[in-house]
């Protein structure tokens, strides 16, 4: 008997919401192993290798843009994949598209092997490419739906609600019926969202979606993919290299540098875990004592105020802690995780296997 | 109902004509100023050989180049060279995430640009022929031009895609652009009408798809009814589509190995 084919009705919002939240807190029992039952995969891959062949006859040269990528991504997650300049992350964006084979490995996108079933996953995945656009500039947004409604098989009355829709979750309602080129850079990369979700793509892909934006542009549009994300179940995949995407988009971050995944945990767990040190500020109304400890650095200390960091391996902040409480005359004692650029800057400077 | 994709990216395209009124301005300019001093060159030519070349007497000549140019002139010039650097600059591989052709998509999208120009080429090419050349030399045949115009133009779109494919392997569709102008300027028919060359080379002209882009039309509006070749015409759109349909999927096919 030929498998059931799966169910595709549309879900309620509430539905979509619900199936998302569990989801997503599948992900954490499903990464500790607690969950006996599957949980829906929008991504699998294993081993995938890709190399270009570049040069002719004796300076051809062999490049492993991706290498042995293994790597799951559960229905309706907010995954960041991050990483230096040619790490692979592009090259496995194209490949998990379907835009270029691998060389060896397998994956599978919502069940389909991209490169064999590309025009296929294509009506299923949204695709947002921060320096290329998809809507004509000479027209409105509204015109270039039309066109990308048709191209995605859409009815009039289909592409009308979801248009409607898009626009009240994107706050962009009003963008529509302008010109796309006298809309800001920011303006635009809502309307161009909206683009790539006409056709309910169950997963959406952004590569470098805030890059030229400004910070104001940039909240909006995180905010308005989490929204995306918490609203509709679209597992999100995002590339970027503005730590604050991944900070305020995503709920996990794979690292891979080489062409393989070097980190793969939650974004505040790597975020607490991966880098040891504390910076700690105090302030106070008179000369503050630099407590001695092994791990304990002075970044900068004058009267009244000190700013150290602590190898919490070495020495334990509450130690550190100890001794400066210890000094009656304090008024401010504030104890921060490193930024995450520091933390991404170590795991990228680990050395190559 | 479902929309119709090509009708659907046509009629868009159109719309960003439309919307860029600057631009067809600047098209008609150009189309009258050429087809204007072409017009002049072949009526002197007919005048000083006794009225006609090769069989075209001055008002055939007139309405023969008001029709040739506006076939032409619709047509962006570097359609071949903005293909090559689609494909260059990796946009194109992100053309392959639609779930529909490409090459159907940038073919549809273009013949939406086209459309608006030539009508409005054709129909100011009428009114300048008449003014300067007289009256269509046989007004019957004129039912004629349009149909093969908008064959002529279609075969042009789709032949420069073949072309164009070639920067699929050579990074740079430019030397393909040049070689191809020529090809139409001259065995096209855009300047010249076939018969007026020499024998030999009307026999290539004839038997190469660039008579289908220019001269076809030229010859029905220069009142000559010869339904022959727009059955000819749609012969070489078909070719060409599967010749362009071959290249976009060789090239598809190598960027999905080899990366864009």
């Amino acid at each position: 008997m030929p498998d059931a084919a799966p169910d595709r009705t549309p879900l309620s919002r509430e539905g979509q919401t619900r199936m998302a939240r569990d989801a997503v807190g599948a992900i954490g029992r499903h990464r500790r192993g607690c969950v006996r039952h599957p949980v829906p995969m929008s991504i699998e891959v294993h081993g995938l290798t890709k190399v270009f062949v570049t040069g002719r006859r004796r300076q051809r040269r062999r490049i492993e843009a991706v290498r042995d990528l293994s790597l799951t991504v559960v229905a309706g997650e907010r995954l960041a994949f991050i990483g230096p300049n040619g790490a692979g992350k592009s090259t496995s964006i194209k490949i998990l598209t379907g835009i270029l084979h691998p060389t060896s490995g397998s994956a599978t996108v919502l069940g389909v092997v991209p490169w064999e079933d590309r025009k296929r996953l294509a009506r299923r995945i949204g695709t947002l490419f921060g320096q290329r656009s998809q809507l004509w500039t000479e027209l409105s947004p509204r015109q270039s739906y039309r066109m990308l409604a048709a191209v995605y098989g859409l009815t009039a009355a289909e592409e009308i609600e979801r248009v409607g829709a898009l626009g009240e979750l994107l706050d962009a309602s009003d963008l529509f019926d302008q010109p796309v080129r006298s809309l800001s850079l920011g303006q635009r990369m809502r309307c161009e969202l909206a683009a790539c979700m006409l056709h309910q793509p169950e997963v959406l892909f952004l590569d470098e979606p805030t890059i030229g934006l400004d910070l104001l542009a940039k909240q909006r549009f995180r905010e308005v993919v989490v929204r995306l994300n918490a609203e509709r179940g679209t597992t999100i995949f995002l590339t970027s290299h503005d730590v604050a995407d991944i900070e305020h988009v995503a709920e996990r971050a794979v690292v891979v540098n080489h062409g393989s995944v070097i980190y793969d945990d939650d974004v505040a767990t790597m975020r607490r875990t991966l880098l040891a040190t504390k910076l700690i500020e105090v302030h106070g109304a008179g000369a503050i004592d630099v407590p001695q400890g092994a791990g304990v650095s002075v970044l900068a200390h004058e009267h009244g105020s000190l700013k150290l960091t602590v190898d919490t391996g070495l020495t334990p902040v509450r130690d550190v802690l100890d001794r400066l409480l210890d000094n009656r005359d304090l008024s401010d004692v504030s104890v921060m995780d490193p930024p995450l650029e520091q933390v991404i800057a170590e795991i990228y400077a680990e050395p190559r296997a | 109902m479902r929309r119709r994709w090509p009708a659907t990216v046509v009629r868009t395209a159109v719309q960003r004509v439309l919307a860029e009124r600057g631009g067809l301005v600047v098209t008609l300019v150009f189309y009258v100023l050429v087809a204007s001093v072409l017009s002049s060159l072949w009526r002197l030519s007919a005048a000083a050989n006794g009225g006609s070349v090769a069989g075209y007497g001055a008002a055939a000549l007139t309405w023969y180049v008001a029709t040739t140019e506006a076939c032409t002139v619709s047509l962006n010039i570097r359609l071949i060279a903005d293909i090559g650097r689609d494909i260059g600059s990796g946009a194109l591989a992100v053309e392959l995430l639609r779930p529909v052709s490409v090459l159907g998509v940038r073919v549809a999208a273009e013949l939406g640009r086209v459309l608006p120009r030539l009508a409005l080429c054709l129909a100011t090419g009428a009114v300048l022929a008449s003014l300067v050349g007289g009256a269509p030399p046989r007004p019957a045949a004129l039912v004629w031009v349009l149909p093969s115009a908008l064959v002529a133009v279609t075969a042009n779109v789709v032949a420069q895609h073949a072309f164009a494919g070639a920067a699929f392997w050579l990074r740079d569709a430019g030397s393909a652009w040049f070689l191809y102008s020529k090809f139409t300027f001259v065995l096209g028919g855009m300047l010249i009408p076939l018969q007026v060359l020499p024998g030999w080379l009307h026999g290539v002209a004839s038997a190469l798809p660039f008579s289908a882009m220019a001269y076809a039309p030229g010859r029905f509006a220069s009142g000559h009814i010869e339904p022959w070749l727009l059955v000819q015409q749609l012969g070489w759109l078909a070719a060409l589509t599967v010749g362009a349909s071959a290249v976009f999927a060789a090239g598809e096919r190598r960027l999905q190995v080899v990366g864009g």
